[in-house]
């Protein structure tokens, strides 16, 4: 059997010495690769997250308003709305050299970033259209005494999407210079892999949040990885290649922390979510209700950007899109960039291709 | 003979693979119901899933194994794409697996199956463990929370005054109308 592998081994030709030093090199690697690991296994350092100056503006329950100061380069500052639940928002400003309000405070705009905060159990009873009427209003104003500037741009990223359309598009006195629509869902007959899950006929939202009361974390962490399930795979795929590579390690290390980060839902919150949005499709058919007014679309007429990710599989282009349509304005541009759901705004690739996109089309009309 | 050896064992993997994709597709109920939700391209052909990688992974073995090629860091990389293709293969797989309407149909039916049985132990075991605080004068879970529900719906009160107070003073500044001070 031996004799047999070396024979289907063949001879073995000398090196060259180009090919010696790449050797030399990929040996390095290993001992770099070996080195990381015992480091991440033996003494796991805290990544440092969130590193841009910020103040609490205003706090409501476990909501808050932060502000990231600028040079103010840029009159009119930007509010950015989050998904509410499933993660941490400090994604958005992961490290130095790797965060988006860190960019976009570097371009000369003051970043008002909307935390909705961890809810508890004691906050089962807050819906949808309370984050939409009550506690988003609220935060809005709260910016824009602050910032003491006469218009605001507001950028939805995620689920924040659809409730920050909803709030604009319910609110004509609040004075919106520009919205921008970041892999947010907004017809949901297009959403994908969870429009399927979330099916009426396949999915008893009622009976579901009547029984748990809120939605786990744990539960949401189960939906998001049967999303991808070879993600976790290839995620240490990559780590081992990329190990020796110690700004890569950092940069996992961080993200890692964030991914593994997930937050419960409220159960109101939760139904009314699944029920109006995934399960009736209500905002882009024009049926969606909020504070006794009909959600319009058409009701936002500034500038709209929407962006959307090739790769995303939460909120695929599809259903991102269809908001371009959806609002009166000419003023308005759909662009798709390389990348999934997260990539589109954090790491290496969000900086090359998302970030400049937002900040020039935003610097143009503010 | 090592060419023959080295193509057959590959071959045979190969086989193993596809043979084993087709068998995972027919449980899912899908070889014969393709639905184009995703990857239309694709269809159900698990050839369309292998193809590409199991050519160019076949290829750079093939080289190895037959001509004797020395490993080189080259050989990590091809591998290391080999199984990033591998990976992306399974997941297109997968998804279009659990894009399916039996898919859905089988995790609902799995989550109202855990909904069913969970229901009754969570009440019993909060009963009982309320029970047990009553017992000792602690307040329970459903106390502090009942607590926790009132203070934050305190707080919305004091914001919604607060809301009122700071629209009425804008309204009064806007028509520029005179305060009045009582003594």
């Amino acid at each position: 059997m031996k004799d047999e592998l070396f024979t289907m081994m063949g001879e073995m030709p000398a090196m060259s010495p180009e090919l010696l030093a790449r050797m030399r090199e990929e040996a390095n690697r290993n001992l770099l690769r070996m080195k990381h690991f015992s480091e991440m296994v033996m003494n796991p350092k805290e990544p440092k997250i969130g590193a841009t100056p910020r103040q609490e503006i205003f706090r409501t329950n476990k909501s808050r308003l932060w502000r990231y100061e600028s040079r103010r380069t840029i009159r009119t500052p930007l509010l950015f709305v989050p998904n509410l639940g499933i993660s941490r928002p400090y994604i958005f400003d992961l490290m130095p050299k790797g965060s988006f309000v860190e960019h976009m405070t570097q371009h000369g705009f003051d970043f008002y970033l909307v935390d909705w905060g961890v809810f508890g159990e004691e906050d089962n009873g807050l819906s949808v259209e309370d984050a939409v009427t009550k506690i988003l209003p609220r935060l809005a104003r709260k910016a824009l005494e602050s910032s003491g500037a006469s218009e605001m741009s507001v950028l939805g990223y995620c689920m924040g999407a659809p409730l920050s359309a909803s709030f604009v598009a319910t609110h004509p006195d609040f004075p919106l210079k520009n919205y921008i629509n970041m892999a947010g869902p907004i017809d949901f007959a297009h959403v994908g892999l969870f429009g399927k899950w979330l099916a009426p006929g396949v999915f008893d939202v009622d009976k579901y949040v009547d029984t748990l009361g809120s939605i786990p974390a744990e539960m949401v962490k189960m939906g998001f990885k049967l999303l991808k399930p070879t993600m976790d795979v290839s995620t240490n795929l990559n780590l081992w290649w990329n190990l020796w590579n110690p700004d890569y390690v950092s940069g996992f290390t961080a993200l890692n922390k964030w991914a593994n980060e997930y937050l419960p839902f409220p159960g109101e919150f939760f139904r009314q979510w699944v029920r109006d949005f995934y399960q009736q499709n209500k905002l882009i058919r024009g049926e969606l209700m909020m504070g006794g007014r009909r959600v319009d679309l058409r009701e936002i007429r500034c500038p709209v950007l929407a962006v959307g990710a090739r790769e995303d599989n939460i909120a695929p282009p599809a259903c991102v899109k269809p908001l371009i349509d959806a609002v009166s304005t000419r003023d308005k541009e759909y662009v798709e960039l390389p990348g999934g759901h997260i990539s589109l705004i954090a790491g290496r690739g969000a900086s090359v291709h998302c970030w400049p996109k937002v900040s020039s089309w935003l610097a143009a009309r503010s | 003979m090592a060419d023959n050896t080295s193509q057959q064992l590959l071959d045979m993997w190969k086989r193993q693979v596809e043979e084993g994709t087709q068998a995972w597709l027919r449980m899912m109920g899908q070889a014969q119901a393709p639905t184009p939700t995703s990857a239309p391209n694709l269809g159900m052909d698990p050839q369309a899933f292998w193809r590409p990688f199991m050519d160019q992974g076949m290829a750079a073995w093939s080289k190895v194994m037959t001509q004797g090629t020395p490993p080189s860091p080259d050989l990590m990389a091809q591998w290391k794409q080999f199984l990033d293709q591998w990976i992306a293969a399974w997941s297109r797989v997968l998804e279009q697996a659990m894009g399916t309407d039996t898919f859905a149909q089988l995790m609902g039916k799995q989550l109202e199956g855990f909904l069913n049985v969970s229901a009754p132990i969570k009440k019993a075991a909060e009963q009982q463990i309320d029970a047990s605080l009553a017992g000792l004068g602690i307040p329970s879970r459903a106390q502090v929370v009942a607590l926790a529900r009132h203070v934050a719906q305190v707080e919305e009160k004091i914001d919604a005054l607060e809301d009122k107070l700071e629209r009425i003073l804008r309204r009064l500044n806007d028509t520029g109308a005179p305060r009045t001070e009582r003594a």
